[in-house]
């Protein structure tokens, strides 16, 4: 799923300052899972809105607002959303998109911020930032561009204590966790003798 | 004599670190550096980059000024600010500005500078630069294009020995090697016996590796280092930069002292005086001193 993070609210109503009729679309998926783009998400802030007071023609929660048939199928008959000046969606950056590729007479305005590819399961933890070009095989499977908060793709800087990372001493440092598991599948040798090359 | 040949030397070396102006008033550097020279002790003297993630004048022109002054520089440079492009030129740069020694450094976080939301780049990691300097001394760069003039480079590498799991700083200083790391300047490391350990740990023939000292100058200073992760101060040592009238006489003779256990058996030192390098000079007779 995308993880996605809630943009401040100030940020939010800077961007629909001269927007008259805001319809607000939340997104079931991985937003939803996110709690940013759910039900409750979306009616917080059609209560914000209204508490700044903004006019809101009506709100909708899509199944997926990634998807190009759903949205189509559940927006272009909306009447509440055909009275709107503006939409803003609580989806991640390709949900945003693809309500403005279909609809692009609305005025846009994104709720969310993307923040990288992460797993159901686990809340927060950020696995994938959809690099293209994955070294996952180098590693066995855990992403030091995106779990390393330098992106060192060869091996750590000297800044671990105790397993944790420098830039957050909360944080497990990515490339221990990586060594650990190469020694345990005997790569470590093989670690220290070779290295993504720069060319 | 090269600061590359006395690498493969058996003297003691002596490295100390300048770092460039916060604007364009180049005389306290100048000081500095002309204290150094004066000691004559100094084998080379890095020259940081942007430290702390934070913006000051470019390193390679402050080397570039250490040369005319007859010093010889070490240019630090960490891939944080700069692509692959960018980075090799700085390397061209420095070698048609007669800079061949370079330290490789991963660099400080933005998070703990004065951008803390600046983009990092990391285009290239500390391995891939260090073997980068290597194939740029092949005669090609990167793109696999032939270069007109080659360029040469003494290149160092950081290490740190209160990485912890040191194993897996051990195997970094290992694969450092085997990109084309020639010498090493550690980290600030406190405790000789620890570092001894560590030192004897990763012996290798022909690499050098260079003990980082910092001079504490104040209870203030030192309680700044030890906020800094990693960095474990004694508790002897602690009590003795507390409880002096004057601690940075005691800090002069500490890192004297330390510099002086350093010498039976380490590859040399590198002094960390931040803006106090006047004394540099003191400190090394002091450690001369039987
Ligand atoms: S290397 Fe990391 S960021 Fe890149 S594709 Fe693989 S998992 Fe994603
Ligand atoms: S401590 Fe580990 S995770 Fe943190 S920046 Fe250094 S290498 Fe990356």
């Amino acid at each position: 799923m995308i993880l996605t993070s809630k943009k401040p609210q100030e940020e939010v109503l800077a961007s629909l300052q001269d927007s008259g009729t805001i319809f607000v679309i939340g997104c079931a998926s991985c937003a939803a899972r996110s709690k940013t783009g759910d039900q409750k998400a979306v009616d917080d802030m059609k209560e914000l809105l209204l508490s700044k007071g903004k006019q809101v023609a009506g709100t909708l929660v899509l199944p997926a607002a990634c998807n190009l048939q759903t949205v189509e199928k559940y927006l272009a008959k909306n009447e509440d959303f055909a009275k709107a000046d503006a939409v803003l969606i609580l989806a991640c950056g390709t949900g945003v998109q693809t309500v403005g590729d279909i609809f692009p007479q609305k005025t846009i305005a994104a709720g969310l911020n993307s923040i990288c590819i992460s797993t159901s399961g686990s809340q927060n933890k950020r696995f994938c930032s959809v690099c293209g070009h994955c070294v996952l095989s180098f590693t066995q499977g855990l992403c030091q561009k995106t779990r390393c908060p330098k992106g060192l793709v060869n091996g750590p800087c000297g800044g671990f204590v105790g397993g944790k990372c420098e830039v957050d001493d909360k944080q497990d440092c990515v490339w221990v966790l990586i060594y650990e598991k190469l020694k345990k599948h005997g790569k470590a040798d093989e670690f220290i003798k070779s290295f993504i090359s720069p060319l | 004599m090269k600061f590359k040949d006395k690498l493969k030397d058996s003297k003691f070396l002596i490295t100390a670190e300048l770092y460039p102006p916060k604007g364009t008033d180049t005389s306290a550097f100048l000081r500095r550096a002309a204290s150094l020279k004066s000691a004559g002790a100094v084998d080379a003297v890095n020259v940081t980059d942007n430290q702390r993630a934070s913006m000051r004048a470019g390193a390679l022109a402050m080397c570039s000024i250490l040369l005319k002054n007859g010093i010889e520089p070490i240019l630090q440079l960490t891939s944080r600010d700069r692509n692959r492009i960018a980075l090799q030129t700085e390397l061209l740069s420095a070698n048609i500005l007669g800079v061949e020694n370079v330290l490789i450094i991963s660099g400080d976080h933005p998070r703990f500078g004065e951008y803390p939301n600046v983009k990092m780049v990391y285009d290239l990691d500390t391995v891939q630069l260090i073997k980068t300097t290597q194939i740029l001394e092949s005669g090609y760069d990167l793109a696999g294009k032939k270069l007109n003039g080659i360029p040469k480079f003494c290149v160092g590498a950081a290490i740190n020995p209160s990485a912890d799991p040191q194993e897996l700083q051990i195997a970094m200083f290992r694969k450092k090697v085997l990109a084309g790391a020639e010498f090493f300047q550690t980290q600030i490391i406190f405790d000789i016996l620890k570092f001894k350990g560590f030192f004897n740990r990763i012996k290798m023939k022909g690499i050098k590796v260079i003990a980082g000292v910092p001079l504490l100058t104040s209870p203030k200073f030192m309680g700044f280092l030890q906020s800094l992760p990693g960095v474990e101060i004694p508790k002897e040592t602690q009590n003795r930069i507390n409880s002096a009238a004057d601690p940075l006489a005691e800090g002069i003779e500490i890192c004297a002292q330390t510099i002086k256990e350093l010498r039976k058996f380490a590859d040399g030192v590198h002094i960390i005086a931040i803006g106090k390098e006047e004394y540099i000079p003191t400190i090394l007779k002091k450690s001369l001193e039987a």
